[in-house]
């Protein structure tokens, strides 16, 4: 006994200890946890905490851009509704849609959580279902049943980017909130809160090169503030760019340019590289080769004529043609006529 | 050599019957509950691949415990009537006292035509409903909607493919019994084509031996026995170099591939087959065009449109080689499988770092892998003391963690990349200066 004594007060144990104590990413540690800490939403939060003060709770979907905090709401709102034992007590839970698309997650998880009589005097639970554009359309057509069957036990928050890519039946369940992307002036201010946090410096170039960069996506902002005070407690625009740079690697823009060389093997190897190994879906590799056609040094017919193409990429991938080789034959079709 | 080997060296002992251990278990342990006197389901239906053991496992368990066993396949009998003179009678009358023990085996049940042998199903259920002995049914395929019932009484039994290193060493054996002498890239080779059937692997054995004691790489080829992997080049040969879409088409008939498998051959040889950028653009779109057939025959069932998918996929590449000069170019396994096989371990990685992210981040996995992985590894990278941290919040182990910090080098990199942009504003300002 004596030993362990001994050792537990041994400063350099100690030590040790402490810098193996958990650290947070900073999109966790500043995450919003009441309603009134998120940024810019003014016209949501007020309509929540009239729903709050009734407790007649609704269906609801928050849609917005990303990183605009529509997940952190749903949290805030069942704190404030439930207190904060609200996810220990089994009165929210959180699925993502994404990563279970299919029908069975309704029949089977939403089902199961929905149909069980919560304990105490709240009535019914919450669950919410993230990322609820990615379900397929049965799983949406089977889930708009589940909304009705139980909503005296459990009340559902979906969170979307695209409400559009929500069916009309689901939305007309639902009171929908739209949150809106944030401002350069919301970003900068919330920035520097977090750097006084954290005792960095930050100058206007630097939050300018991020909001450059990430818009109104929140998530992203901080990220790259977290990523680049790695760098020193100065966070100027440089450090930024050092960040950006390396997460943003310019991968698809080096596809097309092995491509508009004639390097076509090398395409082909980067793009599988993209699908493969970073994970990349052919849905968002499209959207970003979209983008970077527009900045592609080749004439406007051309960009026109692969506008085109990559439109019917597009549309042969959502019928369930393989991303690779659609995206090759677009390839190889930049490769022949970007040459003179 | 007039006995066929698969007889010969069928087992003779439940021990003997190779690979599917966990079927051959819940046989004998269904078997022992009959032997109580209790049987958990009166009959007893096993199922799965050809040559793989179940016939043998029944055999053998009857000639080692003393059985009788009564056998019927589907060759043997259709109707209802017949059912119930075969399988009722042997069935019904058990087990008098010092009579030997029986096994009614009921072969090829999924043989049994719906139409033509009238009545012959619901006489199996009847035999299994009444009867007093054990019955084993024998099928490939067991979910024809016509077997429900038949299921739902029994104890469904599923063997597998087996594994190629038992089947190698198991034709060893033989050769060894037999004074054959054969190398083992041969048996490899048996091995390898009979795709896990037993049965198969012996039967192409014992025709091997026909030609003599001696069994070489060049007696496969004497024989026709094809590599596969030769009969996939001879056919990239044939679309490539093909005049007409009819020759191209053909070369699918001698190969022994699925056609998805030949797709990626072919998808992956045209950039060196066709260096002609505006030949590999037409036969990229042909590339296209029959994967899109493919996801249609995929979605909607519609086998008919492989007559358009595979004569795009052949023919399409033949007529786009107009401007590549002509000469032979070596052909290459594909890529693809090359790089996935390599990446395997990386991508399991992220895979598991995705996931543990997603849960702590309230967000998919999809979306941590890309939207949180580079920063968590730029982070990480560069600070050591958050890197450990970071770790533990995410529960990562000592590979993920890793893996994120990437190699030393890069580290440094970073470090000067950050610290260089000084320079180049500065210099940016000086030239500015000087415009």
């Amino acid at each position: 006994m004596q030993v362990i004594f001994i050792i537990l007060h041994d400063p350099n144990q100690a030590d040790c200890e402490l810098s193996t104590a958990s650290v947070l990413p900073w999109i966790e540690k500043y995450r919003p946890t009441t309603l009134d800490e998120i940024v810019n939403q003014h016209e949501v939060i007020s309509s929540l905490k009239n729903i709050l003060k009734t407790k007649a709770v609704p269906h609801m979907l928050f849609t917005g851009p990303p990183g605009t905090g529509k997940t952190a709401t749903a949290h805030a709102f069942a704190r404030d509704l439930y207190g904060d034992g609200y996810i220990k007590d089994g009165l929210f839970v959180e699925i993502n849609a994404s990563d279970e698309r299919g029908i069975a997650t309704i029949r089977e998880k939403v089902k199961m959580y929905a149909r069980s009589i919560p304990f105490g005097n709240v009535g019914f639970r919450i669950l919410l279902l993230d990322e609820s554009d990615q379900l397929t359309d049965d799983a949406q057509h089977a889930f708009r049943r589940v909304m009705e069957q139980f909503s005296s036990t459990c009340r559902f928050i979906l969170v979307a980017n695209y409400s559009n890519r929500i069916i009309e039946p689901i939305q007309s369940r639902c009171a929908i909130f739209r949150f809106k992307p944030l401002t350069k002036t919301d970003v900068a201010s919330h920035l520097k809160k977090i750097a006084k946090a954290e005792g960095l410096e930050i100058d206007d170039e630097a939050i300018d090169a991020i909001y450059d960069f990430a818009q109104g996506d929140m998530r992203k902002c901080i990220n790259i503030l977290q990523a680049a005070s790695t760098l020193g407690k100065k966070v100027d625009e440089k450090a930024v760019y050092t960040v950006i740079g390396y997460v943003s690697r310019g991968d698809v823009r080096r596809i097309l340019e092995y491509a508009m060389s004639g390097k076509f093997v090398e395409a082909r190897d980067a793009l599988r590289a993209i699908l493969y190994l970073q994970g990349i879906s052919g849905r968002d590799l499209v959207s970003a080769i979209y983008r970077e056609i527009f900045a592609l040094n080749i004439p406007e017919e051309l960009k026109v004529e692969l506008l085109d193409n990559l439109g019917e990429v597009d549309y042969r991938i959502a019928e369930g043609a393989s991303e690779e080789v659609q995206i090759m034959s677009f390839l190889a079709k930049l490769a022949a006529r970007s040459r003179r | 050599m007039t006995v066929p080997w698969v007889e010969k060296y069928r087992p003779k002992r439940v021990s003997e019957v190779i690979g599917n251990k966990e079927a051959i278990e819940a046989f004998l342990n269904w078997m022992a509950s009959w032997e109580k006197g209790r049987p958990s389901k009166k009959a007893a239906f096993l199922y799965g691949p050809a040559g793989v053991g179940k016939t043998s496992l029944v055999i053998a368990y009857a000639t080692e415990k003393g059985y009788d066993l009564v056998e019927v396949n589907a060759s043997d009998w259709r109707t209802a009537e017949k059912v119930k003179a075969i399988v009722g009678s042997a069935c019904e009358f058990a087990t008098l006292d010092g009579m030997r023990k029986r096994i009614v085996l009921v072969d090829e049940v999924d043989g049994i035509a719906g139409q033509e042998d009238a009545g012959g199903i619901p006489a199996i259920r009847d035999a299994i409903e009444k009867t007093k002995v054990p019955i084993v049914l024998i099928a490939n395929d067991p979910w024809s909607p016509r077997l429900a019932t038949i299921r739902e009484m029994c104890e469904m039994i599923e063997f597998k493919h087996v594994p190629k290193n038992l089947i190698i060493s198991h034709l060893r054996k033989i050769c060894a019994l037999e004074g054959l002498e054969c190398g083992d890239d041969v048996l490899k080779a048996i091995a390898e084509r009979s795709n896990g059937d037993v049965r198969s692997a012996i039967n192409d054995l014992q025709a091997l031996a026909m030609a003599g004691p001696k069994i070489d790489g060049s007696t496969l080829a004497a024989l026709g026995y094809r590599d596969r992997v030769k009969e996939i080049f001879s056919a990239l040969v044939q679309v490539f170099h093909a005049k007409s879409i009819k020759d191209a088409w053909a070369s699918t008939e001698n190969i022994d591939v699925d056609i998805d498998t030949f797709f990626n051959w072919v998808l992956d040889n045209a950039p060196q087959q066709l260096t002609d950028p505006e030949d590999l653009e037409r036969a990229m779109d042909f590339l296209a065009k029959a994967d899109l057939y493919f996801a249609r025959i995929k979605r909607m069932q519609r086998w008919n449109l492989l007559r358009y998918a595979v004569p795009l996929m052949t023919g399409g590449i033949a007529l786009s080689k107009k401007k590549t000069p002509k000469s032979f170019v070596k052909f290459s396994f594909p890529q693809k499988i090359r790089m996935l096989q390599a990446t395997k371990h990386e991508r399991d990685l992220r895979n598991g770092l995705a996931s543990k992210i997603a849960s702590k981040c309230h967000m998919s996995s999809y979306k941590a892998n890309i939207e949180m992985l580079p920063f968590l590894s730029f982070i990480i990278k560069n600070d050591g003391n958050i890197a450990n941290g970071l770790a533990r919040f995410f529960e990562l182990s000592e590979s993920e963690l890793s893996y994120l910090s990437g190699k030393p080098e890069e580290v440094k990199e970073l470090k000067v990349e950050a610290a260089k942009p000084k320079r180049k504003s500065s210099t940016r300002q000086r030239s500015e200066a000087s415009a």
